[in-house]
C-alpha cells in the first residue's frame, strides 16, 4: 500500500478531482456510430443507442463477439474516435479535453512498444512527453517496473522479450503518468492460456493498489467475470448494449474464485443474455 | 537455414581462394596455351596486380584518398538533403505532390552529361566531385527515408496522439527512429555510387584522383597501373559500404542480428 501513497502524493497536483464513492466518471449518452462505406455500398452501424454509466474506481467489462462494437465504445471514450450521434462525458468534460490533459492510459492489443527504445525508455516516454523532471522519471520507471514484475528486464529490448513480458510493458508505460483511467483494449487476447490467467491475477492486484477505472474489452467471458465489476454485454449488427450484469463475487479474487459454483452461474447468465449470436 | 558467423566467414574464404586461383589459371591460358598478346591487358594474373599495387601503394592510396574524401562530403551533404527532403515531404503532401515527380525526372539525367555542367558551373574540382556525389546520394536517401516514414504504423501514432504528442516529438519520438532503417537502406545504396560519381569527375580532367590514375594508365599503356587502379577502385566502393554498415550498427542496436 506505501506504493499507492507515493503516486498519489507525487501527482497530487494533476488529480483535480479526489476520489468519492458512486461518482459517475465516465457518462455515455444515447451513442450511436455509423461508418460510411467508401465504396458506396451499406453504412454499418457500429453502435446503436448506447447508454451507460461507469463509476469512479469501478472495473468494468466491454464483453461480446467480434462486430459488437465494443473496440469502438472504447476508441470513442479514448477520443481516437468520433461518434456520429450521441455524447460521451468524463468527469463533465468531453474525452477530448480529457486526452489533451493527458488523463488517459491505453493498453492496446498489441504491446506497441518501441522497438528502438528498451524497456525502461519505453516505459518512460510518456512522462517524457508530461516533462517530468529526469530524476523523478528514473525512478518512477523502477517502480513502474517493479509493480509489473520486470525489475531485471529494464535494460533489454523488446523483441528480447515473450509477448506476456511486453504486454506487462505495455501497462507499465500505461500507468507511469499515472491516468485518471485506464483503457484495454483485448490486451491479453493474443497471449497463451498460462500466461493470461497470470496476468489476471497480476493485474487485479495492480489494479487494488491503483484504484483506478479501468475499462476492459474482451470477448473472453470468463476473462470478464473474473476481473470486473460490471460486466457490459454487446450484442452485434447493430452493436447495442443487451445487458449489465454486476458481478460480486468477493474480493481479493484468486485461482480458486474461478472454481467457485457463483463464478460458474455468471457464465451461464452472461452466455444466456447475448440476443440472437 | 541459418548459418553460424564462423561458417559464413569460411565460405568467404573458400570463394576469394577459389575466385583467386580460377582467375589466375585463365590469365595463364590465355597468356601460355592461345598466347593473346593482349592478355595482360585482357586478364592479368592477379599476384601481378597485387604486386602493382604494392609497387605503387603510396600512389595509389593518395589518389584514391583524394578521390574518396570528396566523395564522403558529397555523401554527407546528399545525406543531409535527402534526409531534410524527406521528412518536408511527410509533413505536407503538397509538398510530395510537387517535388517527388521532379525529384525523379532529375534521377533520369545522366550523371555523365551533367558532370561537365556542373564542372563549367563551378568551375572547381573539388567542389564538382562534392556536388555531383551529393547529386547521386540525395535521392535513394530521400526515397527510402520517405518510405520509412509513410510505413509507421498506425497504433504506434496513436499511442502518442492519446498523449497529446505535438508534433516537434511525434517527429523525433517516433517518426525518425522509426525510420532510421529505411534511411540506412538508402545510404548503403548510395555509398558505392557516390564513390563512382567522383572518379567519374575525375576523368573529367582533373589533375589528381584515382580516375586520373585510370585514364592515364589505360591510354599509357602501363596494365598494370591500370589494374591496380580497377581494384583500388572497387577497394573504395567496398569500403564505402562496410563504413555505412558500421554507422548502421552503431545507430541501430535495437535491430535483430539477422545478417
Amino acid at each position: 500500500m506505501s506504493m499507492l501513497n507515493e503516486i498519489d502524493t507525487e501527482f497530487e497536483n494533476r488529480n483535480v478531482f479526489k476520489p468519492r464513492e458512486d461518482k459517475v466518471e465516465i457518462k455515455i449518452e444515447d451513442l450511436s456510430m455509423v461508418y460510411q462505406d467508401k465504396n458506396g455500398g451499406e453504412p454499418v452501424t457500429a453502435l446503436k443507442n448506447v447508454n451507460l454509466e461507469i463509476k469512479e474506481g469501478e472495473f468494468i467489462s466491454l464483453l461480446g463477439p467480434s462486430g459488437c462494437g465494443k473496440t469502438t465504445l472504447l476508441r470513442i471514450i479514448a477520443d481516437l474516435l468520433q461518434p456520429s450521434s450521441g455524447k460521451v462525458t468524463v468527469r463533465g468534460q468531453s474525452p477530448r479535453e480529457v486526452r489533451l490533459q493527458k488523463k488517459y492510459g491505453i493498453v492496446f492489443q498489441n504491446p506497441v512498444l518501441y522497438d528502438w527504445r528498451t524497456v525502461r525508455r519505453n516505459v518512460c516516454m510518456p512522462m517524457e512527453l508530461l516533462g517530468m523532471k529526469k530524476q523523478d522519471r528514473t525512478a518512477k520507471v523502477t517502480e513502474m517496473l517493479d509493480l509489473v514484475g520486470l525489475t531485471n528486464f529494464g535494460k533489454h529490448y523488446p523483441y528480447e522479450l515473450s509477448g506476456g513480458m511486453q504486454q506487462r510493458v505495455g501497462i507499465a508505460r500505461a500507468l507511469a503518468i499515472n491516468p485518471e483511467i485506464l483503457l484495454m483494449d483485448e490486451p491479453f487476447s493474443a497471449l497463451d492460456e498460462f500466461t493470461r490467467e497470470k496476468l489476471h491475477e497480476d493485474l487485479l492486484e495492480i489494479w487494488t493498489k491503483t484504484k483506478k477505472t479501468v475499462v476492459f474489452v474482451t470477448h473472453n467471458i470468463s476473462e470478464a467475470v473474473f476481473l470486473s465489476d460490471k460486466v457490459v454485454v454487446l450484442s452485434p449488427h447493430p452493436g447495442r448494449v443487451s445487458a449489465v450484469i454486476d458481478i460480486e463475487i468477493p474480493r481479493p479474487r484468486n485461482m480458486e474464485s474461478k472454481q467457485s459454483k457463483q463464478f460458474y452461474d455468471y457464465i451461464t447468465k452472461i452466455r444466456n443474455s447475448f440476443e440472437g449470436v | 537455414m541459418m548459418i553460424s558467423r564462423k561458417e559464413k566467414y569460411k565460405v568467404n574464404l573458400v570463394w576469394a581462394i577459389g575466385i583467386f586461383i580460377a582467375w589466375e589459371l585463365l590469365a595463364f591460358f590465355l597468356e601460355q596455351v592461345i598466347h593473346d598478346p593482349m592478355a595482360a591487358a585482357k586478364m592479368p594474373y592477379p599476384h601481378s596486380v597485387i604486386i602493382s599495387i604494392v609497387q605503387n601503394f603510396t600512389d595509389l592510396m593518395s589518389a584514391a584518398g583524394l578521390t574518396f574524401s570528396r566523395a564522403v562530403f558529397g555523401f554527407a551533404l546528399g545525406a543531409a538533403i535527402g534526409f531534410i527532403l524527406a521528412i518536408i515531404m511527410s509533413l505536407s503532401k503538397i509538398a510530395e505532390k510537387i517535388s517527388l515527380p521532379y525529384l525523379i525526372v532529375s534521377q533520369m539525367i545522366p550523371v555523365l552529361g551533367l558532370a561537365p555542367i556542373i564542372f563549367t558551373l563551378v568551375r572547381d574540382m573539388n567542389l564538382s566531385r562534392i556536388v555531383i556525389a551529393a547529386y547521386i546520394t540525395f535521392f535513394p536517401v530521400s526515397v527510402n527515408m520517405l518510405s520509412g516514414l509513410n510505413s509507421v504504423e498506425s497504433d504506434k501514432k496513436e499511442l502518442l496522439y492519446s498523449y497529446a504528442a505535438k508534433k516537434k516529438s511525434i517527429y523525433y519520438k517516433l517518426m525518425i527512429p522509426y525510420s532510421m532503417p529505411y534511411l540506412f537502406a538508402g545510404l548503403k545504396i548510395a555509398a558505392p555510387m557516390s564513390i563512382t560519381a567522383s572518379i567519374l569527375v575525375d576523368m573529367l580532367g582533373s589533375s589528381g584522383g584515382i580516375g586520373v590514375k585510370l585514364l592515364y594508365s589505360l591510354y599509357s599503356g602501363t596494365k598494370d597501373v591500370f589494374w591496380a587502379s580497377v581494384v583500388t577502385s572497387a577497394l573504395m566502393g567496398i569500403l564505402s559500404y562496410f563504413i555505412v554498415i558500421l554507422f548502421e550498427k552503431i545507430c541501430i542496436p535495437w535491430r535483430k542480428q539477422t545478417t
